[in-house]
């Protein structure tokens, strides 16, 4: 295991309660300010710096308790000695940062009111990176609650930065794994404060025990803070202290700064071609239940190859692709490891199903049902890894809406570009389901725009201005692929072209699904984090 | 891309294990260094103590020094990064030397020597005081000292000033004016035992955020800020005086009118310690409450509140900065606080004194041991008595040191332009991007025969402009003492050897000295900074900043001791000045000095209809030569940024993040990312100075203090326009450096071609 054996959190340095511990070093040095008029002399010259809030407990953890952070907003001055301090004590680059400090602002001049938010991870009570994790490199430490990541176990699949509604794991692609806060946890259990804890000059953050069940309970009023998510998705354990009469039209300081997320190419080959493969192969398998049997097996060499293609792309997604086998460990609780698996099957049933046409062998028919049924199994399991919370724009049934229709739309085509017959039936079904999906993106485009989410109408403020071209692009494509090329010619070079336009459709649209997503995170700085300098 | 990383093999797990540093615990396997090596932090004022951690010569890591008095082991952002200037890729390594139109790499020799023909040359043609030099608040007092020395007696210029008259010189002139002498009469503590704290213009919590934990060690405070902008540090206030720009000098005087009328005012102290009360009284008497709601802005109540509460109060601290000195009244409103601390009779008592926070690391050292708006020691020009004693310590002949101090920094500036001073040595500083109105500065650069920039970075937009670059060590390289605001002075120490061939300050000033055939006057035997420190302690000996009880082993062992620290002292404490209500005038009592309220100098207009208000952010150090190439500093804030309340946005019809144009009589601030925020008043608009490529002072004023000759950087009307969209080169958009580079290199260019 790469965290500490909990042999060794038990053993002897627990026996102390964590503040005695920390009290028996000389080295260590704790100071709390703004305690009551009793002044600790804390050197020989007589200063008055002293000590009243404890930055960490003072006892030792009870069953059902677990650590976590207390930030008071009411304290902190926006410093970002805390982010300065965690980058340094885990060795990352510039650009990542397990801690990060955000701003609120709200009131008018000169009763401007103006926060800043300090936030590493949240040890949740339900952690959803946790959860979706298909390699199972999350843990959730069972004496101190503290949600570990195992860096040596991580493919670099990115699934929990999609799953945490605060933004915490972040993707590192010097190294090809994500990392995260471990609440300095080996720290902790040597009686020192986390890094962050020991740099912040106003003891705006604290290491506190919270009783869970009490926890659950309670969380509502005092883990959500304007400028953060709320705490619903996770049940976060962080406790934060607000001040008193925040203006009501407090909000994130970075409010109006909506960027489009990073497109993840090998997802968009990945998902538009196994869709398309899918497609193909319902196709085929509903042809062959019409009785016809021209080419087929033709079309569904084509398709298994389209469908290899597809699974290998999305390795490339990956931070470790020779590490992707690890992905189908988690089937149980990952959708990620399930999309994976069934696509798995989905391959294998394929090719048997492909060399049973292709040798005109017996039981095609059941193979191909099985291929069908693995094939919509995959699809709806790859539409479930995107229905996240923390994922406002994707989390609608939307989603599971348009990977059935790209194989609907694509799948035909394929079909009748191999030249399996049927032409118009194909061209007619294929032409209807781009209907669908313009429809489909037109009406989410309209929910958007009406929602009250900031994630929502940032998404779609997107869609309506930065995106707006390829957004209107890939519609564009679809009208054609549904109301003008279906009528011009039926000869093999127009089904050819379009299956060509109706796939640069799915393709942009899919990308444009990607980058207008807005997920949900914590308020920011004003001006965008920049690239780092050399 | 390395293939074994492409595959997804795990290639830098060395690089992000984790091990136990016996002192810091489980922390980064990189950051865990040899040795720990004491020193004191060289951005701020502040004075922090720390520990730079050194692995095979490399400095890797940071930590603050627990047990010193200052910080108590915490350090700001830029403190707990601070290794990386040393690592900084932007730093000069060898003199070059400009040959042709190119900067071409020189030994050191060759450097000097030329340095020395091209002063000479200059000094015999057009007279000695043709020669200007311009330093720093950044080197160790005892490389100001011999500096000091060197230029006035070696170079025999007194065309000598430093970047702290464009920071602290109005406090300075505040000081010597009210007290007869510069030194801030506080100490940190008073803002841990003060019970009313009184912040004008200054924004500890950006500036120096260390400074809010002593705020936060006081339980029983009152804090009252002043300040046009809704700061951080206003955010921590218990009343906020959200005034008008530059109105402070109304404010100050009708709180000393409220105390007055309402007498609560320390008569036995004014009679026995000060002189001019009469006069003050009536001066103020204009100024009541309502007057003074006029020009503020502030409402009368507030107003009440304010006096009210300082003169209740039992142990009232009045601490500025920028705010207050960037100002043409900046000496005067300095006045007007120093006015109301000796009318309370608060001066120099636990908790309570008129306390200015100093900029940069050693801007004290060089206003006690420098040679420029005063003689070493705080010492007069005008004092026949003074210059005989220097001269008697010195070992010289007392014509030698001028009557009078020599131009101030802006007045050296506009000598180049006359042509008066033809040639220019800077030293650690940044003039392109500090100094204001860049159009005067670079009109005033181009005319030079010959330019000097010694700096520990190379290139930066002024070093890029030089005609000899000498490569300096910086701090972590070199060895001396830094005093802070509170007049603590602290040890600061070599952990590392400098780059390339960059070798520290002093040893260059000695270096110079030799080829100047000085050395053996003005700094016989000396080989290391002690040296300095030695003499520098008999010649501070029996002043105010008396050093003579010092030493290193001992500044080691305390982690910095205030001055006065004489011969005799047998304690290391807490020191306050003129607690026994002496001062350093002739009669030893403190002046009161009328002052008047006046409105800036150059007012909105149709043309240029908002007030323009420069400042800082946490993440940055002045000019940025030292954090641009701090990656987690410049990550966290890479682009400058123009703040503006939403109603002026509104009816320009901008919107936030916009990029706009900054505009002025004098130029023009191009591309600046648009901050829509309630943080400012309507009508003002707020900039970071410390972006070159977004270079607030294009569009600052020349107009100077006429007694601290301190700019006036707080106030200017401007207009904002959106910008155009950047010119595309081959489609791709040119990023601000390269604007930069271009535009330098355009500049480099017409100076070249100008001579």
């Amino acid at each position: 295991m790469f965290f500490l054996p909990a042999s060794r959190l038990t053993g002897q340095k627990m026996s102390l309660p964590l503040l005695d511990r920390a009290r028996e070093r000389d080295t260590h040095f704790t100071m709390t300010p703004r305690s009551g008029a009793a002044h600790r002399h804390a050197s020989r010259c007589g200063t008055s710096l002293s000590v009243s809030v404890p930055p960490m407990p003072s006892r030792d953890l009870l069953p059902g308790e677990q650590y976590r952070f207390h930030f008071d907003m009411t304290r902190c001055i926006g410093c970002k000695c805390c982010v300065v301090a965690c980058n340094e004590q885990n060795g990352n680059p510039a650009a990542i940062n397990w801690r990060r400090v955000g701003e609120i602002e709200g009131g008018w001049y000169p009763n401007t009111q103006r926060f800043h938010l300090s936030m590493a991870c949240n040890h949740c009570l339900e952690p959803t990176c946790l959860k979706g994790c298909p390699v199972d490199a999350y843990s959730k430490d069972p004496l101190t609650g503290v949600v570990l990541h195992s860096a040596e176990s991580c493919i670099g699949c990115q699934y929990c930065t999609w799953n945490c509604s605060y933004g915490v794991p972040q993707y590192n692609p010097e190294r090809g794994v994500v990392g995260k806060c471990d609440l300095c946890h080996h720290r902790l259990s040597d009686g020192r404060e986390p890094a962050c804890v020991s740099a912040c000059p106003e003891t705006a953050i604290q290491i506190e025990i919270v009783n869970l069940a009490e926890w659950r309970r309670e969380y509502a009023s005092s883990a959500n803070a304007p400028g953060l998510p709320s705490a619903d998705d996770s049940i976060s354990s962080t406790r934060i202290t607000l001040p008193e009469n925040l203006p009501p039209d407090t909000r994130k300081a970075d409010f109006f700064r909506v960027k489009p997320e990073h497109p993840h190419w090998p997802l968009v080959i990945m998902t538009v071609l196994t869709q398309l493969s899918v497609g193909a192969f319902a196709t085929l398998w509903l042809l062959q239940l019409l009785g016809k049997t021209a080419r087929l097996s033709i079309a569904a060499l084509v398709s298994f190859l389209v469908a290899g293609l597809a699974l290998n792309a999305s390795t490339l997604h990956l931070g470790r692709p020779i590490h992707a086998y690890r992905a189908l460990k988690m089937w149980k609780r990952s959708w990620l490891s399930r999309e994976v698996l069934l696509f798995c099957c989905f391959s294998g049933v394929a090719s048997l199903y492909a060399a049973l046409l292709w040798f005109r062998l017996p039981g095609s028919v059941t193979l191909g049902a099985l291929t069908s049924l693995f094939g919509a199994a995959g699809v709806t399991a790859s539409a479930c890894i995107y229905v996240v919370p923390a994922r406002p724009a994707w989390n609608s049934k939307h989603t599971l809406a348009e990977f059935f229709l790209t194989g609907m739309v694509l799948g035909p085509l394929l079909a009748a570009s191999a030249g399996v017959g049927e032409h118009r039936l194909l061209v007619t079904v294929a032409a209807t389901a781009a209907g669908s999906q313009l429809l489909n993106q037109a009406v989410k485009f309209f929910w958007l725009t009406a929602s009250e989410a900031f994630e929502l109408q940032a998404s779609a403020r997107l869609l309506a201005t930065q995106l707006a071209r390829p957004f209107l692009g890939g519609s564009a494509l679809l009208v054609l692929a549904a109301m003008i090329l279906p009528f011009l010619s039926s000869a093999w070079y127009a089904t050819w072209a379009l299956l060509a336009v109706a796939l640069a459709a799915e393709i942009l649209g899919r990308y444009v699904f990607f980058v207008s997503v807005v997920p949900k995170n914590m308020a920011a700085s004003y001006v965008a984090a920049g690239e780092a300098a050399t | 891309m390395n293939l074994k990383r492409q595959l997804g093999l795990d290639i830098l797990r060395e690089e992000y294990a984790y091990s136990v540093d016996p002192v810091v615990g489980y922390t980064s396997s990189q950051k865990i260094p040899d040795r720990w090596v004491s020193t004191t932090c060289g951005y701020c004022s502040v004075g922090c103590g720390l520990f730079i951690g050194v692995k095979d010569q490399r400095a890797v890591s940071v930590r603050g020094n627990p047990s010193h008095p200052v910080n108590a082991g915490k350090l700001c952002p830029k403190g707990l990064s601070e290794h990386y200037t040393l690592q900084a890729s932007n730093r000069a390594r060898f003199p070059l030397l400009r040959k042709g139109r190119k900067l071409v790499r020189v030994d050191w020799s060759e450097a000097l020597s030329t340095m020395v023909e091209r002063f000479h040359a200059v000094q015999r043609r057009y007279g000695s005081d043709a020669l200007g030099v311009i330093s720093t608040g950044q080197l160790v007092t005892e490389e100001f000292y011999t500096l000091g020395k060197l230029v006035q007696l070696g170079l025999a210029t007194k065309n000598y000033d430093g970047n702290t008259t464009l920071c602290m010189a109005s406090a300075v002139s505040g000081y010597k004016r009210s007290f007869g002498s510069d030194g801030p009469p506080g100490a940190y503590e008073d803002l841990a035992k003060a019970d009313v704290i009184f912040l004008l213009g200054a924004n500890i919590a950006d500036n120096h955020p260390i400074l809010c934990q002593w705020l936060d060690a006081n339980p029983a405070r009152t804090l009252i800020v002043a300040d046009p902008r809704v700061t951080k540090t206003a955010m921590m206030a218990d009343l906020f005086l959200s005034l008008k720009p530059r109105s402070d000098i109304a404010l100050l005087n009708a709180i000393i009118e409220v105390l007055i009328q309402r007498d609560l005012v320390d008569r036995a102290y004014i009679d026995a310690h000060t002189t001019g009360f009469a006069q003050l009284a009536e001066s103020v008497h204009k100024y009541s409450p309502e007057f003074a709601s006029g020009i503020t802005g502030l409402s009368v109540s507030q107003i009440y509140r304010a006096a009210l509460a300082y003169g209740h109060a039992q142990a009232p601290l009045i601490a500025w900065t920028m705010g207050i000195n960037h100002s043409t009244k900046g000496a005067e409103t300095v006045n007007a606080i120093n006015n109301l601390a000796l009318i309370t009779g608060k001066v120099g008592k636990p908790g309570a004194s008129p306390f200015s926070i100093t900029g940069q690391c050693n801007a004290m050292g060089t206003r006690e041991a420098g040679f420029t708006s005063s003689l070493p020691g705080y010492r007069k020009f005008e004092s026949a008595a003074d210059r005989e004693e220097l001269a008697s310590l010195w070992g010289i002949k007392p014509q030698r040191i001028p009557e009078s101090r020599g131009l101030a920094y802006p007045d050296i500036v506009e000598a180049c332009i006359a042509k008066k001073i033809r040639a220019l040595w800077v030293i650690a500083t940044n003039p392109v991007v500090s100094f204001p109105n860049f159009a005067v500065l670079q009109q005033s650069l181009e005319g030079l025969d010959f330019f000097v920039v010694q700096d520990g970075f190379h290139p930066t937009p002024t070093s890029e402009l030089a005609d000899l670059v000498l490569p300096a060590a910086i701090w972590g390289e070199k060895e001396g003492t830094y005093t802070n605001s509170e007049r603590r002075v602290s040890k600061v120490n070599a952990a590392i050897p400098p780059p390339g061939e960059a070798r520290p300050d002093f040893d260059i000033f000695l270096e110079l000295a030799k080829k100047l055939g000085c050395y053996g006057e003005l700094f016989p035997g000396w080989t290391q900074p002690q040296d300095a420190f030695e003499e520098w302690k008999r010649v501070s000996a029996g002043r105010l900043c008396d050093y003579s009880g010092l030493d290193y082993q001992l500044l080691e062992c305390h982690g910095g001791i205030q001055w006065p620290f004489p011969k005799d002292a047998f304690e290391v404490k807490t020191t306050r000045l003129y607690s026994d209500g002496k001062f350093q005038t002739d009669d030893g009592k403190g002046r009161l000095l009328p002052v008047e309220w006046e409105p800036f100098p150059e007012q909105p207009n149709t043309d240029f209809p908002f007030v323009l208000n420069t400042g800082r952010t946490v993440e940055h150090w002045h000019t940025r030569t030292k954090t641009e190439k701090v990656p987690i500093l410049e990550h966290l804030s890479p682009n400058a940024w123009l703040e503006m309340n939403p109603r002026d946005a509104l009816a320009l019809k901008l919107k936030a993040h916009d990029r706009v144009d900054i505009i002025s009589s004098r130029g023009r601030v191009s591309s600046v990312e648009l901050r829509v925020t309630e943080i400012v008043a309507p009508g003002q608009v707020f900039i970071p100075f410390h972006y070159a490529e977004a270079n607030a002072n294009r569009v600052t004023q020349s107009a100077f203090d006429p007694i601290s000759r301190e700019p006036n950087y707080k106030q200017c009307a401007v207009r904002v326009e959106k910008s155009q969209p950047a010119p595309q080169f081959f489609g791709v958009r040119g990023s601000p450096k390269t604007f930069r580079r271009l535009s330098v290199n355009c500049k480099a260019k017409v100076h070249q071609e100008n001579k």
